[in-house]
């Protein structure tokens, strides 16, 4: 991805002059230049490469993965970002020949939450029935477990249109089409008539609400609300409360065609880390003959009229393109790789105005030994429920609490932990009896008072580990070593504007057709040529290779309308 | 022999007796029940404070449709309403006074931003757009996403305009319907008072935050804001909000309406799936051939019906629609004006509204305190001088200020045991806000009267003192207010209506749902629904 300190130098500076003074040597020339070398980028290279364009991707940083990387701390390999690769579309995986390349695997435990101070805990199982099993023990256990039962089959009937929209290209509500389908987004699709009236009628409804208020309509357990409702906050700046937080707690629930999401969400792994998902992708990419370039970083895309003409990367060097496909995000994308005389000032003055604020840290801690968490049970049921996420809240204001601070750029006193430990599933990543814990910390805010001095690191790092011991006691004393990655670094070492993990914020504000902006949100952008997407596109973040395959789609219709 | 009418409306409100006089304009018997001794529900003028007369409740006059004042004629009713000019917003460095005069507003705004400035007038014709788009929707019932194609029909033009609209507009109505009050703001303006004043619309009468997605919604329903048309107006009643009720209750009575106050309704009377009556608190019964609810959807629901007379996922969902009350009333008897410490000459900023919304910041930590059960330690108020526009509301010489105050959460942490326990220090907490900055203004005060959202509940049957009866949010908007399905102000219960707030398009003083109600039960009197 560009570095965003270089790219903005050149923001500035009208394409033409910089084309002038590059050409160092004569110029490679590509159908399409795809910019990222993420999933979404590989994903989209595949695409492109596979309806036989001449496709050149380029990757600024020396290795391919983008935030799906295996990382090493000591010698132990690491997922250093995304650590599930849970909603991985199954339609992409089967076009790129992806089957067998990778190993999934999902353990029965998909989420294990310790309570920080009760002591007690609730393991949320892929199978639901077993789930409401444990929870009919808690106090008023019978209705909780019938609750969760009900939501669960709601998610999933919903989950089940999601799933099929996901591999859309968002409608266009343009052209006199009705009201109640810009209100509906593109409920009117045909995956949303095939629902029944029930579910149909409680999308329309559910979409715009908070995700505390969706999971309390069905369950009175305040560490269950929690627990549930996070998913709808994760990686993003908003709390269970904030209104629009359901639409991205549907989204993390998608189901069906091997998607199985529900109220617990799903928890699956790459074996070899994110990293083996992405060089599976890659050589799938390369088998379509597409070209990827690593330590190549754009700065600017070249464009004549309106139209663009390829991309001129660091080195001087400039590969001529009548397509460019960009999976950075849409701020560095249109704000700091073109002018203002291309994108204009309307457009940059909304895009500016978008959320993507980071308030999510990555903490991977290598420890000495598997850590010991009472309220799991047994060594033998301590292996078994410790192998999905391991998540750490008490109650919906709890998480509100830790969110507040962001606001006005603190850090939380007492961050949501989520941690998983690979080690524990995939034994590939490590030779010995070392364990590593890979933990998503919130809120961090990127604009921290003060900035990320090596002080506030350690600040956020002790405060993370702290959560830690309330439910692993002694957990600190096995801590080998510990590598922190702040939404500042997302920001200057991946070039995510303003460090946010999904790029731009997630939730029914900045969503499907509206994600990033209404009108550059179906992938297509004012500039001839020009193509986005990436996490900041519809359907969003996390690593499902959708954005990716629907603007590489999009790219491809376009080309044979203009064949025809 | 009990008596037998063409139409029974529970609730003497602004919407129950407007419906009351729409029905009895179309030659219906009607008469209207009020559980309290006066007429108006939430638009009440009373005396506490003797000498001295306050709108309780509500206000301020924006949303009433010019179709109900033409329609019913309320100006010959005996309605007058003085438009309230200006916003003017004390800072700690300074304010911001914005009146009519354009180039004033604009001086004003540059004190504290250029860049504001030059945006303002984009943003003004951007929202004008919007609202100007928008507005038919709420002179017309919602369609149901699943209900007769010809529900839709009558949006249709609304549809084509839609795609006429440019990509700006379309872009900024979508910010306003899924973002948040700030964010919208934030895309023309960065000065703080401007900014938090300006976002205040987002937060009125609602539980959320001026950052949090979904104030946009309710900062474009403040912004429908038209007096006979003339647009984002708003406007004092003389003689306080209690006159519109006045105003409305006596067009209805010209009609031959009959209003009883004194008249709690204890339950509606059903025969199989119809409703055929109410039975009052006092034992009486009354019939009549419809029965319509201008009650919020609670007391409608869950509260006059027999357990048991709903279909389950009717109750259900009425269980889930959600109220929430987030502000408070208080209401003062003043022997002077107070003097704002920084403030142009004159009392010309005091004629509008006196907005205590400093920053951005501000009103988002006020809703911190409240989003965990405690009152806004630095509330945000919107206070009014009326007494300045209409001398009769107090003695000669003197004032009232009505200050509506946000947050005070219906819910509060135990801690505080309960409203009646705080009611004295939150109305302290009220004066303290204001006096910082107009130190004088505890010396002026002579009387006062607060209303929290438990007095809001307990004396004007607001459920959890929420002043819209259900909180405007997205999902509980156009086709899904209350009720999926239900939208319609028909309700599961044949010939029982519902007429209040609670129904499309929602609160304030529009009187549009009382209107829709009717217009919707004579269609189906004449068969037409």
């Amino acid at each position: 991805m560009a570095a965003k300190k270089s790219a903005a130098s050149k923001a500035e500076l009208p394409p033409k002059v910089q084309k002038a003074s590059r050409g160092v040597k004569a110029p490679a020339t590509a159908d399409v230049v795809v910019i990222g070398g993420g999933h979404n980028g590989l994903v989209a290279a595949a695409y492109l490469a596979r309806a036989g364009m001449k496709t050149i991707l380029v990757e600024a940083r020396t290795e391919l993965g983008g935030m799906a990387l295996t990382g090493d701390v000591d010698g132990i390999r690491a997922p250093m970002l995304a650590h599930t690769v849970g909603r991985f579309r199954p339609r992409v995986a089967r076009d790129l020949g992806l089957q067998g390349k990778v190993k999934l695997v999902e353990p029965e435990a998909r989420n294990f939450a310790p309570h920080p101070t009760s002591g007690t805990a609730i393991t949320l199982w892929r199978d639901a029935k077993r789930t409401a099993a444990e929870l009919a023990t808690r106090p008023n256990g019978d209705k909780v477990a019938a609750g969760y039962l009900k939501l669960d089959g709601r998610m999933r009937r919903i989950g089940g249109y999601f799933e099929k929209v996901l591999d859309g290209i968002p409608p266009d509500l343009d052209g006199g089409k009705s009201v109640a389908e810009l209100l509906a987004g593109f409920a009117f699709r045909a995956p949303f008539t095939g629902l029944e009236e029930g579910d149909g009628r409680e999308i329309l409804r559910m979409l715009p609400m908070s995700a505390a208020d969706l999971v309390n309509e069905y369950i009175n357990d305040d560490h269950l609300e929690a627990l549930i409702a996070w998913r709808g906050s994760r990686y993003n700046a908003s709390g269970p409360i904030s209104p629009g937080t359901g639409a991205s707690l549907l989204f993390d629930s998608i189901t069906g065609d091997g998607a199985d999401g529900g109220a617990s969400g799903e928890t699956v792994v790459a074996i070899g880390g994110p990293g083996a998902l992405i060089g599976a992708i890659a050589d799938a990419a390369r088998g379509f003959g597409a070209e990827i370039r690593t330590g190549a970083q754009v700065t600017t895309i070249t464009e004549l009229d309106g139209r663009v003409t390829g991309v001129a990367l660091a080195s001087g060097e400039e590969i001529i393109a009548p397509y460019v496909l960009s999976t950075l995000d849409p701020k560095s994308t249109l704000l700091n790789l073109l002018g203002v005389e291309a994108t204009g000032p309307e457009l940059r003055r909304r895009l500016r105005a978008t959320r993507n604020t980071g308030v999510t840290a990555k903490l991977n801690i290598l420890l000495d030994r598997l850590p010991v968490f009472p309220s799991a049970g047994s060594a033998a049921e301590q292996e078994v429920r410790l192998r999905g996420r391991i998540t750490i809240l008490s109650d919906i204001l709890g998480i509100e609490r830790a969110f507040d601070s962001s606001k006005y750029g603190e850090m939380s006193d007492v961050p949501v932990v989520e941690a998983m430990i690979p080690t524990l599933i995939d034994p590939s990543l490590t030779n010995d009896k070392r364990h590593l814990l890979s933990a998503v910390v919130q809120y961090a805010p990127v604009d921290l008072k003060g900035g990320w001095t090596a002080d506030a690191r350690k600040t956020l790092a002790d405060r993370a580990v702290a959560v830690l011991e309330t439910v692993a006691p002694g957990i600190g004393g096995h801590i080998v070593a510990r590598q922190l990655i702040t939404p500042a670094d997302l920001q200057s070492d991946w070039g995510a504007t303003g460090g946010h993990a999904m790029h731009v914020n997630e939730g029914f504000d900045q969503f499907a057709q509206w994600r990033p902006l209404y009108g550059i949100g179906r992938y297509e952008t004012p500039i001839d040529g020009l193509f986005l997407s990436g996490a900041g596109t519809a359907p969003g973040g996390g690593v499902t290779g959708a954005p990716g395959a629907n603007a590489a789609e999009k790219l491809i219709r376009h080309l044979r309308r203009a064949a025809e | 022999m009990a008596d037998r009418y063409d139409a029974i409306v529970v609730g003497g409100g602004h919407n129950g007796l407007t419906t009351a006089a729409y029905l009895a304009k179309a030659g219906l018997k009607v008469i209207v029940l009020e559980r309290r001794s006066v007429l108006g529900g939430a638009t009440l003028t009373e005396s506490p404070v003797p000498g001295y007369k306050f709108s309780v409740a509500s206000y301020l006059v924006s949303l009433l449709r010019p179709q109900v004042i033409r329609e019913l004629d309320l100006a010959k009713h005996g309605l007058q309403m003085a438009p309230s000019v200006g916003t003017y917003t004390p800072h700690w460095d300074g304010y911001l006074d914005r009146r009519t005069d354009h180039a004033d507003t604009l001086r004003e705004i540059r004190k504290w931003s250029h860049r504001d400035a030059d945006n303002y007038d984009d943003f003004k014709q951007t929202v004008t757009d919007i609202t100007r788009f928008i507005r038919p929707a709420i002179d017309m019932p919602a369609p149901d996403p699943y209900g007769d194609p010809k529900e839709w029909l009558e949006y249709a033009g609304l549809a084509k305009d839609f795609g006429h609209l440019p990509l700006r507009t379309k872009g900024a109505l979508l910010d306003l319907i899924t973002g948040s009050a700030y964010d919208f703001l934030r895309r023309w303006f960065e000065g703080e008072p401007l900014i938090g004043t300006m976002s205040a619309s987002g937060i009125i009468g609602t539980f959320l935050g001026i950052k949090s997605p979904g104030t946009g919604m309710v900062f474009l329903h403040h912004y429908f804001g038209e007096i006979d048309g003339s647009f984002r107006e708003w406007a004092l009643p003389q003689g306080g909000t209690g006159a519109v009720a006045a105003a409305i209750a006596s067009a209805a009575q010209s009609f031959g309406a009959i209003t009883r106050t004194d008249a709690p309704v204890k339950q509606v009377l059903l025969r199989g799936d119809k409703a055929i009556g109410v039975v009052l608190e006092s034992g009486e019964e009354v019939y009549g051939d419809t029965i319509v609810s201008a009650a919020d959807a609670k007391h409608t629901f869950l509260d006059m019906l027999p357990a048991g007379s709903l279909p389950t996922e009717f109750e259900t969902a009425i269980r889930n629609f959600k109220f929430r009350g987030s502000s408070a009333k208080v209401n003062f008897a003043l022997d002077g004006l107070p003097t704002f410490t920084a403030a142009p000459p004159g009392h010309g900023h005091l004629m509008g509204t006196v907005s205590i919304s400093p920053s951005p910041d501000y009103m988002e930590r006020a809703y911190d305190d409240a989003k965990h059960g405690h009152p806004s330690k630095r509330p945000f108020l919107d206070m009014l001088i009326p007494t300045l526009v209409d001398p009769s509301m107090a003695p000669p010489g003197k004032h009232v200020a009505t200050a509506f105050v946000q947050y005070a959460p219906h819910k509060l942490a135990p801690e505080h045991g309960g409203w009646d326990n705080i009611k004295e220090q939150f109305g302290d907490l009220v004066v303290d806000t204001i006096s910082e900055f107009a130190p004088d203004f505890r010396d002026k005060i002579v009387g006062r009267q607060i209303m929290t959202p438990l007095d809001l509940e307990r004396t004007i049957g607001l459920t959890e003192g929420n002043i819209f009866q259900g909180e405007i949010l997205v999902q509980q908007m156009a086709f899904n207010r209350p009720v999926s399905g239900w939208s319609r102000y028909k309700t599961p219960i044949r010939d029982y209506w519902l007429a209040s707030s609670s129904a499309h398009p929602g609160g304030g003083i529009m009187a549009a749902p009382g209107r829709l109600a009717a217009l919707e039960i004579l269609k189906s009197k004449r068969g037409e629904a």
